[in-house]
Formats: structure tokens, sequence, C-alpha cells
């Protein structure tokens, strides 16, 4: 009901608006929900009828931590992102208009670039033998290489990277329309500093926060490159899991079976946004 | 010359005629390798046939599933692993090879089934960075899983596929002849004394800049691989005892509307010249029987199927048959 009506803002002019957007759903009718479909049916006929994968993947204890590794990945990077990207989009807000325009561009311009070509630079960076390594070999802070691929460590700090940017936009839309006098108001009130900031600033921003944490948990959920070369197998995620079933055993059944428990995770995950943003619409 | 050979191509294409102006496509594991076979293999047919071969890849058993099942064959002649060549060819996802066209006499019989041939052959063999192992080198698989002796990460073949089990057994000490069945409850014993240290190679590639780097000092490779990295002048050494063989195949997904382009193509690349031609330049060695005899005698020597007397051959009948099994229990102790 709510994701129509979402669809559908200008329910009075429905009937233009939904002939507009026909070829986007035609489109999307034959390239994913129908493809969709096919890998849901797969996975409740292959190799025989029945729920079994979905039973192996739920019943097996090495499956169940694949999907706790997802869940605590994409959680931990999500709350990382969120810790960073709140102080970046709040100094864009109050710097001066040039500097924030060169910052802005620097982020947007992260993203433009490919993907596997900055996750391979991480690779180069963190290795034992990489830079940052050296560096600190070098002026002494540390003895032994520290271990900062092939582990949590590395999927943490190459998917924050690439993350940063879908928090960061948000939280700047939202935060750019707050009004600065508002926190002096605060001040003026006997706030302290940090009473402002999380009573009054914080609150404020929560839209964003949660718009760009969805995003981004979301997109953490079903990552692939990233998990697979900075990760170790030992800290497994979904994707992979999904990619060793499809073309390495060619077990479409029980990828097609992983592949739909995450998306209706993620629509899950939708949907409890919707509603609450709808909640949030409502009380304005 | 480039030039000439265009033309010559182009000529004889239009001399054929429509009809015969086939084109075909080919996939492989890119790299150095699938270079290698455009080179020895595609190029040599194209001119003498006028049969164009377009590459493509990596190959993807996925895809090639998609691709049969959808009656969409785009891939006409894939290069893939030989294990999963003869289990795909008892699921029915290849066309049975025709050795009218394919000169099956002079080919390994080791690596010729009915749906798959040899394209070549590899083994997994132990390599080391010198460098970090200044006094005694690594010799033995048991030196591979001896972190006290030889310590460092050590990196291994990330997918389910044969070598890094048997490797694991021999080291405990297994004799070769006792190997099958796996004993996998004890190859994972093993592999479980060193897993913190293992870092996992995807691609030949990885390897390779984890040898050449010192990331992971010590691993088990395939020969061609270090043997690159060694022609690079870089300071890596190689130990050939117990040397696990296996090979790639080359294979038709069923249906395929190339099917004689498909043959013709299987046919020039496991030719005695094409298969020598590539085996020098790779390091890997040739299916033909013929090949050896074209080779020169300082190349030959470097070459896995010199190293037969240390060497292990890993049982394709028996990985054809639990390849879905052991995969699926190789990813569940990969993850554990």
């Amino acid at each position: 009901m709510s994701i129509i009506r979402l669809a559908l803002p200008n329910r009075g002019r429905g009937g233009s608006g939904l002939a507009l957007a026909m070829p986007a759903v035609l489109l999307l009718l034959a390239f994913f929900v129908i493809p969709v479909a096919m890998l849901l049916l797969r996975s409740i006929t292959e190799p025989e009828p029945g729920l079994q994968n979905y039973a192996a993947l739920v019943g097996s204890p090495t499956y169940a931590k694949v999907f706790l590794n997802t869940f605590f990945v994409a959680g931990i990077v999500t709350l990382i992102t969120v810790l960073i990207a709140f102080p970046v989009a709040w100094a864009l807000t109050i710097m001066p208009r040039p500097w924030a325009a060169v910052i802005f561009a620097i982020i947007i311009l992260s993203m433009w670039t490919n993907l596997l070509a900055r996750t391979y630079a991480w690779m180069v960076l963190l290795q034992q033998t990489g830079l940052i390594n050296r560096i600190l070999i070098s002026i002494g802070i540390i003895d032994q290489p520290l271990q900062l691929t092939n582990n949590l460590i590395g999927v943490t700090i190459g998917m924050v990277y690439i993350m940063l940017p879908f928090m960061i936009l948000p939280l700047l839309g939202v935060i750019r329309k707050i009004d600065p006098s508002i926190l002096q108001a605060a001040a003026l009130c006997g706030a302290t500093r940090w009473q402002a900031l999380t009573r009054v600033l914080l609150p404020l921003a929560t839209p964003g926060i949660a718009s760009g944490g969805l995003m981004v948990f979301v997109m953490s959920l079903g990552y692939f490159v990233t998990p697979s070369l900075l990760g170790g197998t030992a800290n497994m995620m979904l994707a992979e899991l999904i990619a060793q079933q499809v073309q390495s055993l060619v077990n479409w059944g029980m990828g097609g079976a992983a592949a739909f428990i995450l998306l209706v995770v993620t629509l899950g995950l939708y949907a409890v946004q919707l509603r609450f943003f709808e909640a949030r619409e409502g009380t304005r | 010359m480039k030039m000439k050979a265009l033309v010559v191509a182009a000529a004889l294409t239009l001399a054929g005629g429509a009809a015969q102006a086939q084109q075909m496509v080919f996939t492989s594991w890119g790299g150095t390798t699938q270079d290698a076979q455009t080179k020895y293999w595609a190029k040599p047919l194209t001119e003498a046939t006028g049969i164009a071969v377009v590459q493509d890849g990596p190959t993807d058993y996925g895809k090639i599933k998609a691709m049969v099942e959808a009656n969409a064959v785009s891939w006409d002649v894939a290069d893939v692993e030989f294990d999963w060549a003869l289990q795909a060819g008892q699921k029915g996802l290849l066309e049975p090879l025709d050795f009218t066209v394919i000169d099956r006499a002079h080919l390994d019989p080791r690596f010729v089934s009915d749906y798959a041939v040899g394209s070549f052959y590899y083994s997994f063999v132990l390599g080391y960075n010198s460098a970090a192992f200044p006094g005694e080198k690594p010799a033995t698989l048991a030196d591979l899983f001896d972190t006290k002796k030889f310590p460092g990460k050590r990196t291994f073949y990330k997918w389910s596929a044969p070598g890094v089990i048997e490797a694991a057994l021999l080291a405990d000490g297994v004799k070769p002849e006792d190997l099958y069945p796996l004993d996998m409850e004890r190859a994972f014993a093993k592999l479980d004394t060193i897993k913190k240290d293992i870092i996992w190679w995807e691609g030949g590639a990885k390897s390779q800049q984890l040898l050449a780097s010192g990331e992971a000092p010590i691993g088990f490779f395939w020969n061609g691989r270090v043997a690159a990295l060694q022609a690079d002048g870089m300071n890596i050494g190689i130990s050939w005892d117990q040397n696990i063989t296996a090979a790639d195949a080359l294979v038709v997904p069923k249906g395929t509307k190339n099917k004689e382009a498909a043959m013709r193509f299987i046919a020039a690349a496991t030719a005695a010249k094409a298969q020598a031609d590539f085996a020098a330049d790779t390091g890997y060695a040739p299916i033909n029987t013929g090949s050896a005899a074209l080779m020169k005698p300082d190349v030959r020597a470097t070459l896995p199927d010199q190293q037969n007397a240390l060497q292990v051959n890993a049982d394709m009948a028996y990985w054809a048959a639990h390849r879905d099994e052991i995969g699926n229990r190789w990813y569940a102790w990969q993850a554990r």
C-alpha cells in the first residue's frame, strides 16, 4: 500500500504518470522481475522440487555464519560510515563556499573512479609489504607488519571508503536545510555544545542518517568485489557464497535460494524505512 | 608481415565466398595464457582456413550452463578445468567431439574423453621467494605446511579443484597410491594447522603478486606462473617434489551453431606444433605426443612433463564424480 502511494505521489494525475513510467516498468519487468521470479522458481525446483535449498541454508552452521558475517560487516560499515560522514557533511555546510565546492568535487570524483581499481589500490596500500605497513615500521611505531588485509579490517576499511559518498550526499541534503541560527538559539537557551549536538542537530539530521544508513547497509549486504579482494574466507559474505554456488559449483538452486533470502531481507528493510518516513512526514 | 597475413586472410575469405566466411568464439581465462592461445592456436587457424576467432572470457561455468539451457550458445569452444569437463559431459552440457576432424591418435590418452580433449596440462608446484628463506630452502610439501621451519603466510588456490586437498594429504604422509578416495577430514585437519596463515589466490595474477612481493613468501602455484616470474629475473625458487598434475580441457557447449568451426579450432589447437609453441611460451606441458620433438631441449627441461618421476596425477574421474560434494565441503570448511 505504502509503496504504491510512494510510487504514484500524484494520484489525481495517475493515468498520465503511469503511461510515462511504462518504459521503465517494462524494462524492469523484462530484465529484473521475470529473471528474479525464474531464480526463485529454480531455488524450489533444483535439484528437485521442495524447500531443501532453504532448509540447507538455514540449517547449516556454516551458512548461518555467512549470514551473520554479512549482517555484522554491513552493520559495522554503516556505523563507521555515519561516524565519519556526519562531521564531513556538517563541515561542508558551514565551510566557506569555494572550499566546500572543492571537497564536494573530490567526494563525487571518488565515486566515478572504477570500483575495482580503488579496491586494488587498497590491497596494495594495506598488505603486509604495503605502503602503510612500511611507513609505520620505518618510523618505528611497529616492528612487525600489521595484518590489514584478508580479514575484517581490510573489508571494513575498503567498504567504508567506497560507501562514504552514499552517506555524505543524503546527509548533506538534510543538514543544509537546517537553519544554523537554531544552534545559536540552543546556546542562548543555555545548551552546552554537546547538548546542542545531541538534542538539536542530531534529531534534525535523523532523516538523512536513516536514509543514508539504510542505503549503505543494503548496498553492503550484497557487496561482492571488496569483500572478495580484501577479506578472507573466514569472514565470507553472502554475495561470495552466491558466486561460489552459481559459478564454481553450478548449483543454481542453492544460489537462487541465497539470493532470494537477501532480496527479501532488503525489501523488508526498505519497507521499514518507508513506514518510518511516512510516519515522520505525517507528524509535520 | 602482419599486414600480409591480414591480406591473405581477407583474400582467402573472399575466395571462399560467404558460405565459408565463418566466425567462432573462444573463451578462456585471460592473462598471458589466453594471449598465447590466441597467438599459437587461433591466428594460425585463421590464416589457414579464414575462420575468424573472437576471444572472450573469463570462462564461467554458470554462463555455459545458462547458454546451453536457453539454447543460445555464444561460446563455441571453451577452455575449462578437466574435471569439470568430464562432469559437464555426463550432465549433457557438451557436444561430443568429432574425432574425424580432431586427430586422436597423437593425443596423450590421459587427457582425452568423448566430450573433451586436453588444452594443456600443468602442475601445482611449491614455489617460494628465495629472499625470505636465506638459509635452508623449502623442498617438500611437508615444508609447505611447516610454519616453524618456514614461517610466513602461504598462499593456496581458493576454488574447489584438484590440487590443494591432495597436497595436504601428501604432506600429512599419505602415499600417492592411497590418495583416492580423498580423506577430506584428514586433509582439513592438516590444513587447519596453517589456516590462519593462508592467503587464498583466486587467479594466476594474484598468485604471482603475492609471491613476488613477499606478501606470501611460499605457496602452491600453477607451474607456468612461477616460470613466468623466474623468466622475469625474479629470485623465485621452485620444488617439483610431488608436483600434482591437473589439466585444462577444450570443450564445445551443446547447441553451438558453429560446430564445424569449433571442431576445426580444437584440431588446430591440439596439433603438435600449436601445442609445442604454446608450451614453450607458457611453461605448461603439451598434450600432443608429437610436440616434444619440436621443442628446444632446454625449454623442454622446464616443463612438468619432465618431472614424471616426482609427479602425482590428480584423479580427474574421481573429481568429476565427486565435484559437487567436495566443493560444498571445501567452501564450508573455508568459511568455518
